[in-house]
């Protein structure tokens, strides 16, 4: 043991000419690389997938292990985005490559929750792509045939987005019938139809919100939840105006000054909320960060 | 007299496979690929990555490295198991012995078949205890399948108890150990792809492909080893049910696969001149 330190330190002294300005040399070379990568395009950190045919062949039998990485690999990049903006995407994802990895992953483990959960976070609120996100959601009601959640996120878009109330009672009542929970129910029924839509977001956003574990994805529907409850109480003081009055207000400061708003809610945003001639209460972000003022 | 020449070949076959057992407790390579084992306790905390399915991410993650940690067992063990032995001239000593060439094939395979399913009973009890560890924190939206995840493991240990059968074939009719190794991974992932590419060339989109291609992928659907058969994963992390005659039929078919590659090795391991 003796003799092999002796050695050690004899090769090391030797050496030491060499191995020293080596690790200078690493030791200037390593900070600069690591603010490279730190500085990398973030659609370049997304990185090139093959084909899923050719995942499907070369992940072998480890396909739920794929299948679960791609989708972290989707979700990290994501969640990068947003903790570095704090909720605010300055940097537009690369919405169309995150598509076709978590289409790649249910390829791969069509049983994968994470995926259908995040694709309907991303696909549905963020790029409006209904169609892509209904037809991934079938998709994953063939396999995961217990699931309520599934149904329940297919109902939503059908009534929320595509006012298309026949399909969205439809997905409701079979997400009724997987919990028996009489919440679904109403929902496919009278619920639909008097609720308006807000209510209707706020009911789905507090159910996605409850149940999210990872911090990027709470934080964003916490921020849209804040939004639309603001959405709902100008909402309901249009309404105490209106029977009040028989008329839609000019506009929300009228609604200030005659009592019925303590004060204009803030839009978490960033915009400002305003009131189209219809009565409908919009805002100048759009419930987006970095559309002010479009 | 004949009897008593079966008794002593019987009895020989158990030497072997102790002294496999033994030879495979000692060697470096086998404490090196346990040391992969020491990742599980890292399951827990990296199945809190996912979103809705924790439970299922960490039976995913166990499994998954219990299978990696096999199949390495079965491509080392399996393909140097006896390219070792006839490279330290081990072979001619044993083989001097009253003891014949099968015998010594057998109880090589059956030293190292023996070795994965003490492997995979360690790792599997290893796993359930990781995966009602993290069920307790996040209880998952449907009962975790336990017997489902036993089975998986089990049947894990069954076909790359079959890869090893492979990879002593291999090892019969070769000098190094280049065809053992390699051979082996390339049919692991060649058994691993069959039944894909058998549903592929029969679905409408592989109609395009020539009558000739279809026919060979057909072909070799039949007869090398289908592995997917094996991978019962999907039924252990998602509970999805098991049924008797598909597990009755994949118990059948690695029993009578595994006996024939093993009667083709022993043919050819009898002929072989060892100088």
């Amino acid at each position: 043991m003796r003799g092999f330190s002796n050695r050690t330190a004899i090769g090391l002294k030797r050496y030491s000419f060499v191995i020293i300005p080596l690790i200078i040399c690493y030791v200037s070379l390593i900070i600069p690389f690591a603010a490279y990568m730190r500085h990398k395009p973030l659609v370049e950190k997304l990185g090139y997938f093959p084909r899923v045919e050719v995942m499907q062949l070369v992940s072998a039998d480890q396909k739920q292990l794929v299948g679960a990485a791609l989708v972290m690999k989707v979700l990290m990049y994501y969640g990068g985005l947003v903790e570095n903006n704090q909720a605010k995407l300055a940097v537009p994802p690369d919405y169309p490559a995150m598509s076709r990895i978590i289409h790649a992953a249910v390829k791969l483990d069509p049983y994968n929750m994470d995926a259908y959960y995040f694709a309907q976070s991303i696909l549905v609120w963020d790029v409006r792509q209904l169609k892509i996100a209904n037809d991934l959601l079938e998709y994953g009601m063939k396999y995961r045939t217990w699931d309520w959640y599934l149904p329940f996120f297919a109902g939503f878009n059908y009534a929320y987005f595509l006012k298309d109330y026949q399909h969205a009672a439809k997905y409701y009542m079979q997400a009724g019938k997987l919990t028996g929970q009489p919440l679904f129910v109403t929902l496919a029924g009278r619920y639909l139809h008097e609720a308006g839509e807000t209510g209707l977001a706020i009911s789905y956003l507090s159910t996605m919100a409850k149940g999210a574990r990872n911090a990027a994805i709470k934080e964003t529907y916490t921020v849209r939840l804040h939004a639309l409850q603001a959405v709902r109480s100008i909402e309901s003081a249009r309404d105490a105006y209106r029977q009040t009055f028989g008329h839609l207000p000019a506009s929300l400061e009228e609604l200030m000054q005659e009592g019925y708003l303590k004060e204009l809610p803030k839009d978490p945003y960033g915009g400002r909320f305003y009131m189209e001639p219809d009565g409908k209460v919009e805002t100048t972000s759009k419930f987006a960060f970095g559309k002010k003022g479009e | 007299m004949r009897l008593k020449d079966r008794t002593k070949g019987a009895l020989t076959i158990f030497n072997i496979v102790q002294v496999t057992l033994k030879g495979i407790f000692r060697d470096r390579v086998f404490h090196g690929i346990i040391m992969v084992a020491l990742v599980i306790p890292l399951v827990p905390v990296i199945s809190q990555l996912s979103m809705r399915q924790v439970t299922e991410l960490s039976i995913t993650l166990a499994l998954s490295l219990i299978s990696f940690i096999m199949l390495l067992l079965a491509v080392f063990l399996g393909g140097t198991s006896i390219w070792k032995d006839m490279e330290r001239r081990y072979t001619f000593s044993v083989l001097s012995l009253p003891l014949n060439r099968t015998s010594y094939l057998l109880g090589r395979f059956a030293g190292i078949a023996l070795f994965m399913l003490l492997t995979a009973l360690l790792l599997g009890c290893v796993a359930l205890a990781t995966v009602w560890f993290v069920s307790g924190g996040y209880p998952p939206d449907r009962p975790v399948a336990w017997m489902n995840i036993a089975f998986a493991v089990f049947f894990d240990a069954l076909k790359y108890i079959l890869l090893v059968a492979i990879a002593v074939l291999f090892s019969t009719i070769s000098t190094s150990f280049f065809l053992p190794i390699f051979g082996t991974i390339s049919i692991f992932l060649v058994g691993n792809a069959t039944q894909q590419v058998y549903e592929y060339v029969n679905s409408p989109a592989g109609q395009t492909l020539p009558l000739f291609a279809r026919k060979c992928a057909t072909g070799l659907y039949y007869i090398l080893p289908n592995f997917s058969a094996f991978d019962l994963k999907v039924n252990a992390v998602y509970g999805l049910p098991l049924t008797f005659d598909g597990i009755a039929l994949t118990l059948g078919y690695v029993f009578v696969y595994t006996l024939i590659v093993l009667s083709i090795a022993a043919t050819l391991f009898a002929r072989r001149e060892m100088k």
